[in-house]
């Protein structure tokens, strides 16, 4: 029996490189979780509606829960990156391959990213169904979106034929977005109040928002359509009702 | 530090280096590098106060043998365009006044939004001396509808629809010798780069016709550049 065979090998958990890799995965974990977290919700700015208000919260939700996985990917590649280099034609007397063929190591694996995947799913498919109510809330107003290399424009189908190229909303009052497009694939997509959705050409897409905070906000398109994609922009002046009476009899229409 | 690390680092650093010059090129080229400044004009009186003014002057053209592509007409002769060139530059907080002489024929425009003034000093436009709010959006030649990016600049939004030449005046070669005459002016925010294009699906037959010259820079599209004065 050699000397080898005779030693006692050290658990898993006692062995310096794991112990390195858990101790990276936990830091690592905090910092990914923290920084992406912050950072991205920083990224989107101030919630315009309940639908950000949720989506944001999502985000935050789903980063910490992805977190760990990142973590220890980031900890293992770090581990691999620091560790001395073995040269020959077979591996180091300390390798240790049982984690290859352990069953409960793959078990675990599989079983966690499941739930995780299906906690996701779930969640999403939830604040999903529910943003999108206001389409069957008969007070919502209706407004008839068009795409258009490369600039948007609203007609607003309740107050008579004021169009803009600005979108002007009532705060609080739920909207209904009626979107299409005139050439391409556009994607009109409203920065802070979290509603996107796809304008294709011959086709009414639907989608809905109730937008709870005055003040101006971004539109954008959000699908690659051609030269000028990226100045397909504008505005939505989020105002009180008011004001919105006001602005539509301005523009010729009626309150 | 670690070898590999350090390699790894460089390897990441390298990739974003290269995308980078990829998207700063890409995002620098244009196909007319020309800029037309505008003329300065004296002073005007508006809503905002007396403002310096300033007249641009351009054409819309049913080919390219006139405009900023030669007089071979470049590599898309029977494309439509703008001349003299495509890119323009005016002063920020300023009147411009901009002359557009219309060549081209035209037909139903498919957005009539586009066949509304928007964003001009009091909503109009001058067509052949006469003021209007809109156009015929059945007579349609080309528009005029320059826009920017949604971030803290002065918003600018101006669209001016160009009524189409009658078809008994376009001649078989050649330009008529009555072209339309569109006159608008507007007032410009603060300084950024905005850009133009012409929302009459003008160019060919792909994606609803607004291939080609409506899709490719110095045609019917080109850059318009508010600068400090």
């Amino acid at each position: 029996m050699s000397d080898l065979e005779t030693q006692k090998r050290p658990s898993m958990f006692e062995r310096k490189d794991v112990k390195q890799t858990v101790f990276l995965w936990v830091v690592l974990t905090a910092i990914i979780g923290y920084v992406a977290a912050t950072v991205q919700v920083h990224a989107m700015g101030a919630a315009a509606s309940e639908t950000m208000s949720t989506t944001i919260h999502m985000i935050r939700v789903f980063t910490w829960v992805a977190a760990p996985v990142a973590g220890l990917v980031a900890a293992m590649a770090a581990t691999t990156l620091l560790a001395k280099i073995h040269f020959g034609d077979t591996p180091p007397e300390e390798a240790d391959h049982q984690i290859r063929n352990s069953p409960r190591a793959s078990s675990t694996w599989i079983v966690v990213s499941a739930v995780l995947c299906l906690f996701a799913v779930v969640w999403g498919m939830v604040v999903l169904q529910r943003d999108n109510a206001a389409i069957l809330d008969p007070k919502a107003m209706n407004v008839n979106v068009t795409g258009q290399q490369w600039v948007w424009n609203f007609d607003y189908v309740d107050n008579g034929t004021v169009r803009s190229a600005d979108l002007y909303l009532p705060v609080n009052k739920p909207v209904v977005f009626h979107v299409t497009s005139k050439d391409v694939i556009h994607s009109f997509w409203i920065v802070q109040m979290g509603i996107k959705i796809d304008a294709n050409p011959g086709y009414v897409t639907e989608t809905s928002v109730t937008p709870d905070k005055i003040g101006i906000y971004d539109i954008r398109c959000a699908e690659l359509c051609g030269l000028y994609h990226a100045f397909m922009q504008t505005k939505v002046h989020v105002v009180s009702q008011a004001d919105y009476d006001a602005w539509i009899k301005s523009q010729g229409g009626q309150a | 530090m670690n070898k590999r690390l350090l390699a790894a680092l460089g390897t990441v650093i390298l990739g974003a280096a290269v995308i980078a010059g990829i998207g700063t090129y890409v995002a620098s080229a244009k196909n007319d590098s020309r800029v037309l400044v505008a003329t300065p004009a004296g002073t005007m009186d508006t809503p905002q106060g007396n403002l310096p003014h300033y007249t641009l002057e351009m054409s819309s053209y049913p080919d390219s043998m006139a405009g900023s592509h030669g007089t071979n007409g470049g590599p898309h002769p029977d494309w439509v365009t703008y001349g003299p060139v495509t890119n323009f530059q005016v002063p920020a907080h300023s009147v411009i006044t901009v002359t557009i002489k219309q060549y081209d024929g035209g037909e139903r425009i498919t957005n009539d939004f586009f066949a509304t003034v928007h964003g001009t000093m009091d909503g109009t436009a001058t067509v052949n001396g006469a003021q209007v709010k809109k156009v015929d959006a059945e007579t349609v030649g080309h528009t005029f509808t320059l826009h920017g990016l949604s971030d803290a600049k002065s918003q600018l939004f101006v669209n001016i629809p160009l009524p189409a030449v009658p078809d008994s005046e376009v001649p078989d070669s050649g330009y008529t010798k009555t072209p339309v005459t569109v006159t608008f002016s507007f007032i410009t925010g603060d300084a950024g780069n905005y850009v133009w294009n012409c929302e009459f699906p003008c160019g060919d037959g792909t994606t609803a016709r607004f291939g080609g010259a409506m899709s490719t820079q110095g045609y019917m599209s080109g850059n318009f550049t508010v600068v400090n004065a």
